[in-house]
């Protein structure tokens, strides 16, 4: 009996906690997203919130609004994380393995700074009276500050769109590097044999190779930017917004009633992931990329 | 490109300075200014002002104290809990694993926000809002999958072998775990609780959500002052987060080492395994 149901016990503690503390929070909230609240006496289950939600233009704005956001800073990540990746690879094929390491640890700096410090660098950056701007005027590119376009706090994303891109294309680069070491200098070799210069080496071993390990971590960047709430809240405009800041005004707002709204909204966010990460976790395994992850 | 290395390196150096160091410069230059206004390039008189601030504001360090004392108690916990569980996942036959490992990784890919903006008023109702206990209570979520995966790779590369022998020895069960299994565990649980401080020091939502207002850690002290206050010390408040997420980094990394030496030093060969 007791080493039967050993392993369950052990489990116990960590599977219990999620249940209760995680899942337990969903579904706390999938009851009052139908409009369950005793506290107020409203114990009927109804779907009033969803069917406003579905029917309102401002959902399916932010919505449109999030999708872009996201699937613009995965690319811009993908495409960045990709570059570093391979340059380092040539880089470390080409030299003594000990200073490219430094560098290493120097390209993984953006992953430790928080997102909020994230967001503010690309504030500094590229408000209109940012960095950027005055870099340009002291070249004398522009000349008053209105010149620079409004990329930061404007409605389509830009600033959001760039703190992930810095965030993120070194998550990405981190994710192809193992994948790239497994690609011998031999083969470089072979390819030369058969007349391939660098730009064929790249396109025909080097980008097959990693494309798995590519697709995956785009992915999850995908998710990832979707679904988060501190950078659109800092760089974002107040109307529209994406989907997770969206939920949060409606349910600080102050009326209860629009609460069930903001946690309709939640449910519909969490049900997105879930499939997105099922997706991902599908391809990875097929794939054979996450070892370790299970 | 095998032939001027030199031409490539240079070219790489400039892009990472380009791409990692210069977007600190402004908000460096940010917090040293003194009315940085718009053509300058530098700030035209420079002053400590915004750092006097941060520095001399009690404010400060009781968000510093308490962003920190959350994210140790946060990984105390995930460490009990991550240490059996990956244990019995790795170690036994587990019917509906993939169930346990779902639940387990899955506030991984649901963002935790959904999750506490639901367990909000019943946290209300247990008097867990505004408190630290309820602001741990909300981060172990997000935070103990990474603790429990990196367990669990630790666990895979320890061979039964190593606690057989250990008992055959005559060791019983606790001291087995803290002479043979821990050491072993060690780099796991390490990296697992590099991942957890990190992720739980950059958390601003259900910090707030759930603190109110009353449980000020670093980032709910900055917000204000990023989302449009004084452009100074918002800088300063930046860098001082940014350190203290890589300093809590590199403290963790350098006491792992630290403890290798010291155990290097005391019993030279008995470490052949490496994970």
């Amino acid at each position: 009996m007791w080493r039967k149901s050993k392993p369950y016990l052990l489990l116990l503690p960590a599977a219990g906690t999620i249940i209760l503390l995680f899942f337990g929070g969903i579904f706390d909230g999938l009851l009052k997203s139908f409009g369950y609240f005793p506290a107020i006496g409203e114990t009927q289950l109804t779907l009033a919130a969803y069917d406003r939600l579905l029917h309102s233009g401002s959902f399916w704005e932010s919505m449109a609004l999030t999708l872009r956001i996201a699937a613009l800073s995965s690319l811009l990540s993908a495409v960045i994380g990709a570059l570093i990746a391979v340059v380092l690879f040539f880089l470390n094929n080409s030299m003594e393995a000990a200073s490219p390491k430094a560098w290493h640890r120097l390209f993984q700096l953006p992953l430790t700074i928080p997102h909020l410090v994230a967001g503010y660098i690309i504030v500094l950056l590229f408000t209109q009276s940012g960095f950027v701007s005055r870099l340009l005027a002291a070249f004398g590119w522009i000349d008053d500050i209105t010149d620079f376009p409004v990329i930061v706090n404007d409605p389509f994303g830009w600033g959001i769109i760039l703190t992930y891109a810095w965030k993120e294309a070194p998550f990405v680069a981190l994710m192809l590097y193992p994948v790239l070491s497994r690609i011998h200098g031999s083969w470089r070799e072979v390819s030369r044999v058969f007349g391939a210069g660098n730009w064929q080496f790249v396109r025909e071993v080097v980008v097959p190779v990693m494309m798995p390990a590519w697709a995956i971590a785009t992915f999850i960047v995908f998710v990832f930017t979707f679904s988060a709430f501190e950078v659109p809240y800092l760089l974002g405009v107040t109307y529209p917004s994406v989907l997770p800041v969206y939920s949060y005004q409606l349910y600080t707002s102050g009326t209860l009633s629009d609460r069930p709204e903001a946690l309709a909204v939640n449910m519909i966010l969490a049900a997105i992931t879930i499939l997105l990460g099922l997706v991902a976790y599908y391809f990875s395994k097929r794939w054979n990329v996450l070892k370790g992850w299970g | 490109m095998k032939r001027h290395p030199r031409l490539l390196s240079l070219f790489v150096f400039i892009t990472l300075i380009i791409f990692i160091i210069v977007p600190f410069v402004p908000l460096l230059l940010s917090s040293l200014s003194f009315g940085w206004r718009w053509p300058d390039v530098l700030p035209e008189s420079w002053s400590f002002r915004a750092w006097e601030y941060v520095i001399n504001d009690g404010r400060t360090w009781q968000a510093v104290g308490i962003s920190l004392w959350i994210a140790l108690i946060v990984t105390a916990v995930n460490i009990l809990l991550a240490i059996p569980a990956a244990n019995a996942l790795v170690r036994y036959s587990v019917r509906g694993r993939w169930l346990f490992e779902a639940i387990i990784f899955a506030p991984i890919i649901i963002p935790p926000f959904i999750s506490v903006m639901g367990i909000h008023l019943t946290f209300l109702r247990f008097g867990l809002t505004e408190t630290v206990v309820g602001v741990v209570l909300a981060h172990i979520a997000p935070t103990l999958p990474y603790m429990f995966r990196a367990v669990m790779i630790s666990y895979q590369t320890l061979s039964v072998d190593w606690e057989d022998q250990a008992r055959m020895l005559g060791a019983r069960a606790l001291p087995r775990f803290f002479h043979v299994v821990l050491p072993h565990l060690l780099p796991g649980i390490m990296a697992g609780a590099s991942l957890s401080v990190l992720i739980s020091l950059s958390q601003y939502l259900i910090t707030f959500i759930i603190g109110a207002g009353q449980v000020v850690t670093l980032p709910i002290l900055l917000f204000p002052f990023v989302s449009g206050g004084d452009p100074g010390i918002a800088s300063a408040y930046s860098l001082l987060y940014a350190a203290l997420a890589i300093a809590a980094l590199v403290g963790m990394d350098a006491a792992l080492k630290r403890y290798y030496q010291l155990n290097k030093d005391s019993q030279d060969p008995a470490k052949g395994v490496k994970p």
